[in-house]
């Protein structure tokens, strides 16, 4: 009896593309072809994978995915209501991951500064030196961010020079469009700040239709000495896609980068959070707040490194889950041995409205040193039915009480927004997430 | 007003009787108070009369201005001007003062056909309401019962109370727990929203609260069930003789007669 080697599956098995040197910009062809050699090797997860066993990646592998065919030919009609009040002209518009000039302005972005597109600037010395020098997922055989590598050709491209403030927040809108075969895209952004300058950011991903997709984003955040970074991301995609996440940021001595991922859209997300320490006395937060319902799938998978003494880092991470959707939590937080005085928060909330929802939750914390506050704590719960009661008597329905805790409950992330429209944008989400018109089924007790 | 016959009820799902039969009777401009020892029922019959869903009426009947409300939720029952002072009022981090009374006011004066009030008008309302428990401004903006102590969630009770302005209030041990500062300021609150129109029901159990407080009527629960009902000098008897005396008069093996 023969025993047939069987071929592991890699990404190309659920999507058509040419990849490789398809760039004709230097810093990019290089990536293209690195990521073309790993897209072909890198298996496709599976659930024996340790960081895959809780995802179910079927809404990938069942389908099939073609390349984006010019989507500046895409009838739009108008999208100017995503458009922020606050990023008139400070705005960067990404068409199914393509750079889309006319529905960009960038009027109010100081000379020195650059808020562009990566095509447009191949030549530029920032652009060369940093490009895909920050993403070390090659080490984790990482698929989506080999897919990224090998098939992007242009993106978001941000740089702040020294000692410069840009006053306006800076909005990278990816929008993603109906069409007849699921397609994949895979947006890029790069952003170096120079020393002591600071900038606002506001990353949005946001489906037009409700069509299927494959959205592969790799962001990379360069700090150097004191540079200060908002960074929002609002995940809006369609519940019918899939969105793939690697955002990574390097901080130098003094830097602070403080990111909140909101989690709204996509059948599939999987966000994976970076941050390294590169030298003493950082800042930085990756907080996240995960509205799910249906069958929804949200997964986040960061990774703190604390190389160095004094860094204070903050993750809160919320979740409400109602139906059938499933949340997955994995925080790892390292503190290397020399990193001594380091601060760390973590915390993971879920809050579990229906009884078919899931949740899986684990922090992960690596500690070598040993002068270390690492606070690290997670809960699931159902809402309080003390509390539900406590605020039906006072003459409120029980679906209002409900609302108002949900409410309340995802608050705290959305005050952090720092842009007002975006605030606003995201009280209307959680308003529409929790006036739905089935009621909450399940409630519990502390 | 209010009119509890035979009432009997149990916690939801258990076989075990807590209220064996209440009987009680209240008519608007009255204050009542029910005093008892521990276990004897009175917090369950205030939570039995708000809606609480713990409890399971298995007999009997609770009659509000001539309508049954035994069927009604809890927030059908407020919107009718039942009010419930909490024992233990619960806190809920992330929702202020403001935005539940406001929510609530409006509910109920939407629900009575009365005009709601704007953003604008509740403020002038809600600091005008203040004076009656002596608190600051500041208070409408902090969540509610968050981090507050003894004191400031008993006083937030009757805060709302003064707000909601209920026509029947089941105000349950509001006295315990309070400094005398504090319960001078509580008792005061009650007395100013107390009136010709509406009833208020005060448990508790300790004579201290009726120093400050003139009940119309007394009631002892034992056991489940009202054993004896007379004017406020029943109080004073039983800071005198305790309970015991009526336990002896009134129970057989434990059981109430």
């Amino acid at each position: 009896m023969s025993t047939a080697v069987q071929e592991k599956e890699t990404i190309l098995n659920f999507l058509d593309g040419n990849f490789g040197n398809i760039s004709n910009i230097p810093a990019i062809a290089g990536l293209n072809d690195k990521g073309a050699g790993n897209i072909s090797e890198f298996p496709f997860p599976t659930k024996k994978d340790e960081d895959w066993r809780f995802t179910d990646l079927r809404s990938i592998s069942r389908n099939h995915f073609v390349p984006v065919t010019d989507s500046g030919a895409v009838q739009l009609g108008d999208i100017s209501n995503h458009y922020l009040p606050e990023a008139t002209n400070s705005r960067l518009v990404f068409v199914n991951g393509e750079f889309n000039s006319r529905l960009s302005s960038t009027a109010d972005i100081p000379e020195n500064v650059v808020v562009g597109n990566m095509a447009a600037f191949g030549d530029h010395e920032i652009l060369k030196t940093h490009l895909g020098k920050y993403t070390n997922y090659d080490e984790d055989q990482d698929v989506f961010a080999a897919l990224n590598d090998a098939n992007f050709k242009d993106g978001g491209f941000i740089y702040v020079p020294k000692e410069t403030k840009v006053e306006a927040p800076i909005h990278i809108l990816n929008v993603f469009t109906d069409s007849e075969k699921a397609y994949y895209a895979t947006p890029r952004v790069l952003f170096v700040g120079e020393a002591y300058s600071k900038a606002t950011i506001v990353e949005e991903h946001v489906a037009l239709t409700q069509n299927e997709y494959l959205n592969v984003t790799v962001n990379e955040f360069k700090l150097f000495e004191g540079a200060h970074v908002h960074h929002a991301r609002i995940q809006r995609d369609s519940k019918k896609a899939n969105h793939i996440s690697r955002p990574i940021a390097h901080l130098d001595k003094f830097a602070e980068y403080h990111s909140y991922t909101i989690c709204l859209g996509a059948k599939l997300f999987r966000n994976d959070p970076r941050v390294v320490q590169n030298d003493e006395e950082v800042d930085f937060t990756i907080d996240g707040l995960v509205l799910i319902d249906g069958d929804q799938i949200a997964d986040t998978h960061s990774a703190i490194d604390h190389r160095h003494w004094h860094a204070k880092s903050h993750q809160l991470h919320k979740v409400v889950v109602n139906d059938e959707a499933h949340s997955i939590f994995n925080g790892k937080i390292f503190v290397r041995e020399d990193s001594q005085k380091i601060d760390s928060f973590q915390e993971n909330r879920n809050l579990l409205l229906s009884v078919d929802g899931t949740v899986h939750t684990k922090p992960q914390l690596e500690i070598f040193s040993d002068d270390v506050l690492c606070s690290h704590g997670a809960t699931i719960g159902h809402l309080n039915e003390d509390e539900v009661f406590y605020l039906h008597s006072r003459g409120l329905t029980k679906k209002k009480a409900r609302e108002l805790l949900v409410y309340a409950f995802t608050l705290e992330s959305i005050e952090t927004m720092e842009v007002e429209s975006v605030h606003k944008l995201l009280l209307d989400e959680v308003v529409k997430y929790t006036s739905r018109d089935e009621e909450f089924v399940a409630v519990g007790k502390e | 007003m209010l009119e509890i016959k035979n009432l009997h009820a149990c916690v939801e799902g258990e076989d075990e009787q807590i209220l064996k039969g209440v009987n009680l009777t209240i008519n608007k401009g009255e204050i009542h108070a029910i005093m008892g020892p521990n276990g004897s029922g009175k917090s369950t019959l205030a939570k039995v009369v708000s809606g609480h869903p713990e409890y399971e009426i298995t007999e009997g009947e609770i009659l509000f201005e001539g309508e049954d409300v035994t069927e009604l939720d809890a927030d059908e029952r407020a919107h009718l001007g039942m009010f419930l002072a909490f024992q233990y009022p619960i806190e809920v981090p992330g929702i202020t003062n403001r935005t539940l009374l406001r929510e609530s006011y409006n509910t109920i004066a939407r629900e009575n056909g009365r005009e709601e009030l704007d953003p604008i008008e509740f403020d002038d309302y809600l600091k005008e309401r203040l004076e009656v428990i002596d608190m600051k401004d500041e208070f409408l903006e902090r969540s509610i019962n968050t981090g507050f102590s003894g004191g400031e969630k008993k006083k937030n009770e009757v805060f709302q109370m003064a707000v909601l302005n209920p026509k029947l209030a089941f105000m349950d041990e509001t006295d315990s727990g309070l400094d005398i500062d504090a319960l001078k300021i509580v008792s005061d609150g009650i007395n100013k929203i107390a009136g010709p129109e509406n009833a208020i029901v005060l448990i508790t159990h300790y004579q201290r609260l009726l120093n400050y407080i003139t009940p119309d009527y007394v009631h002892v629960m034992m056991n489940g069930k009202i054993v004896k009902s007379a004017g406020k000098e029943l109080a004073l008897e039983l800071e005198d003789q305790g309970y015991e005396q009526l336990e002896k008069q009134f129970s057989v093996n434990g059981e109430a007669q």
